[in-house]
């Protein structure tokens, strides 16, 4: 009898140790059997909803974007999740930002917290902020029971800060520099009397004037087709954009001395969309093409479809772009070099009104190029519908030069 | 990340900390190649840029490499001297060693870049001579890249295709004269700014040519094989059976 009611004592303290509240004791053995059991089954159920919400946690820390890592108070890494797992590599650019995670990481872990930025020439070419920050379990005061760290991708940020920067210093100075060209002239002309005099600075205030007039135009294009969702939805053959384009250039390329070939695509091949605007678009590529092209250069156009995407390419050999600016000069008023696109007479907006154009019609625009070798822009189209040929490009066609 | 096939179970605590440390050195040798590797486009950038202040950052950062490269020779020596390591782990550390040079010497190459960049401010470049520029940079970063892997991984292959590899940087830098020459005929460059820019496409191309020896000496760790070996080969052949007529 006594051994029965120590062992009965005993379960209880046993299951004194499942129940977080206090512990009533139990009249019989066989009572005591049982509610020791039912502590255990409640304790493992408890047991697993916690570690399912521990997974699906981890599961959720996987696809977040950022990368995250968590270290204990000895600053070793007890987790990390998947973005932040492409930084252990062990070696290229990779080791250099995880030798910068473990520096913070300790950092953090001795109560200190960290940031840095990281300009990483890759390739890819990014700028990857480290967040360390100590992490407390108890008093705010107290040794730090470990430490997290975010990894962030901040390129893109990077990039839209530099667009907002350079677009409003450099509408001003497209702006301004005619007006305040203008103004001086005027100023000039006012005490002028020598009519050779007063003819040439007549011609330089057209000059100026027209190339305001122009910066106003393609402000008021970009903006229309800006605010508009996309007008009218015809079917348009890409062959007739492409001549159409080629037509407006002409007069141009002939001047310049550029050849421009057009390897004719199939008739069948269409996009859906507004012609005006998709050939105002080529066009606009096509310009550029000669104007960065010398005499004797070829400019190239060519059209392409896998059967759900048309592709048209506009090639020339030119001078090419420079890697660090290939992916701005989409930007309103972004310039590779002042000085010869004032010569050439361009506003700075041909290339923002092609991407605006493209991302109407839920295409895209993207460029290749090669300093010194030349550029390719190629415009990608959702396909029009009916039967699309999938065809061999067409031996080319001389259209000027 | 592990520099040797699987090996027979070590016993002693001192040997496990022993390949923990050769562990380290490599995973410290490849984050100074990583340094260096970041380097090129790096100072690619800058020679095709007009940043004065990026030009200087990149010399000022040399100290790094130099910092790191001292810590891990030392580390390296130390080793040798405190374990008298044997074979494949004498091999690893005599490859270290020389990886160290080779990785310190490629990163002074892009310092002398930048500094060939504050020379060359204010010249105009043609564009196809920035273009070969930048192939170059491309390249020879390329080259880093697959020595890198070739180290990391302990392979062979890779390591003895370098050279082949380096074929290409080769002829580009041969395009490179030839247009330097073409630019100076055509008045785009004087002749101080011509001599300069040579000198740039020789840093690129001995890049290339540091990255080749990684790769050999890549070989040297895994076979004991040693490009210097087919020359002692000859040399030997020539010694015992001397050609008639001398």
């Amino acid at each position: 009898m006594l051994r029965a009611a120590s062992l009965r004592r005993r379960l209880d303290d046993l299951r004194a140790r499942f129940e977080p509240e206090p512990v009533a004791p139990s009249a019989s053995l066989g009572e005591s059997v049982d509610r020791l059991g039912a502590a255990v089954e409640r304790h493992f159920a408890l047991q697993l909803g916690t570690q399912q919400t521990a997974d699906r946690l981890l599961h959720a820390l996987d696809v977040v974007p950022q990368g995250i890592v968590l270290a204990d108070r000895s600053a070793q890494i007890v987790f990390r999740n998947r973005a932040a797992s492409e930084f252990f590599t062990g070696r290229h650019s990779e080791a250099l930002v995880e030798s910068a995670i473990s520096e913070l990481i300790a950092a953090a872990a001795g109560g200190e917290a960290g940031t840095q930025t990281l300009e990483l020439y890759g390739p890819p070419r990014r700028a990857l902020q480290l967040r360390a920050v100590p992490l407390h379990e108890d008093a705010p005061d107290a040794e730090p029971a470990g430490a997290f760290l975010v990894v962030d991708d901040v390129s893109e940020r990077q990039r839209l800060d530099a667009v907002r920067r350079d677009f409003v210093a450099n509408i001003s100075h497209e702006l301004k520099t005619p007006v305040g060209a203008l103004g001086v002239l005027a100023e000039t002309l006012a005490g002028e009397h020598d009519p050779e005099v007063i003819a040439r600075l007549a011609e330089r205030m057209q000059q100026e004037a027209f190339r305001v007039a122009r910066t106003i135009d393609d402000l008021l294009q970009l903006s229309q087709i800006e605010a508009r969702e996309l007008p009218t939805r015809d079917v348009v053959p890409v062959h007739l954009v492409l001549a159409e384009a080629v037509d407006r250039t002409r007069a141009a390329a002939e001047l310049q001395g550029v050849s421009l070939v057009v390897h004719e695509p199939s008739p069948r091949l269409t996009v859906v969309g507004d012609r005006r605007q998709l050939v105002s678009a080529l066009a606009n590529l096509c310009d550029n093409a000669v104007k960065y092209s010398d005499r004797g250069d070829e400019v190239s156009l060519a059209a392409r479809s896998d059967g759900s995407w048309v592709e048209v390419d506009v090639a020339d050999e030119g001078i090419g772009i420079p890697g660090t600016d290939l992916e701005r000069v989409f930007e309103r008023f972004y310039r590779v070099d002042r000085a010869r696109s004032r010569d050439t007479g361009g506003t700075g907006l041909g290339l923002a009104i092609v991407r605006h154009v493209v991302q109407n019609h839920e295409g895209s625009v993207t460029v290749r190029s090669r300093e010194g070798e030349g550029s390719t822009f190629t415009l990608r189209l959702p396909a029009g519908p009916g039967p699309v040929a999938v065809s061999p490009p067409a031996p080319p066609r001389k259209a000027a030069g | 990340m592990t520099t040797n096939e699987p090996e027979a179970p070590v016993t002693s605590d001192i040997r496990t900390q022993f390949h923990g440390e050769l562990d380290h050195i490599q995973a410290e040798t490849l984050r100074l190649a990583a340094m260096v590797t970041e380097r090129i486009p790096w100072g690619t950038e800058v020679l095709l840029g007009t940043d004065l202040a990026a030009a200087q950052a990149l010399i000022d950062a040399d100290d790094d490499l130099d910092v790191l490269s001292i810590e891990l020779e030392e580390r390296c020596y130390q080793a040798l001297v405190l374990q008298a390591p044997m074979a494949r782990d004498l091999r690893f550390l005599v490859t270290a060693l020389r990886l160290v040079s080779e990785l310190e010497r490629s990163g002074d190459l892009m310092v002398n870049v930048a500094k060939a960049m504050r020379r060359l401010y204010g010249t105009a470049m043609d564009p196809k001579l920035r273009g070969l520029i930048s192939r170059m940079g491309e390249e020879a970063q390329r080259l880093m890249l697959v020595a890198i892997d070739a180290y990391a991984e302990a392979d062979e292959g890779k390591a003895a295709a370098l050279d082949d590899m380096d074929d290409r940087l080769d002829n580009l830098h041969k395009d490179y004269i030839q247009a330097i020459f073409e630019s100076h005929r055509a008045g785009n460059v004087d002749l101080e700014a011509g001599v300069q820019l040579a000198l740039v496409g020789r840093y690129y191309e001995r890049i290339g040519d540091h990255a080749v020896n990684i790769g050999e000496r890549v070989r040297y760790m895994v076979s004991g094989w040693l490009p210097e070996h087919t020359g002692a080969a000859r040399v030997a052949a020539r010694t015992e059976h001397p050609p008639p007529g001398d």
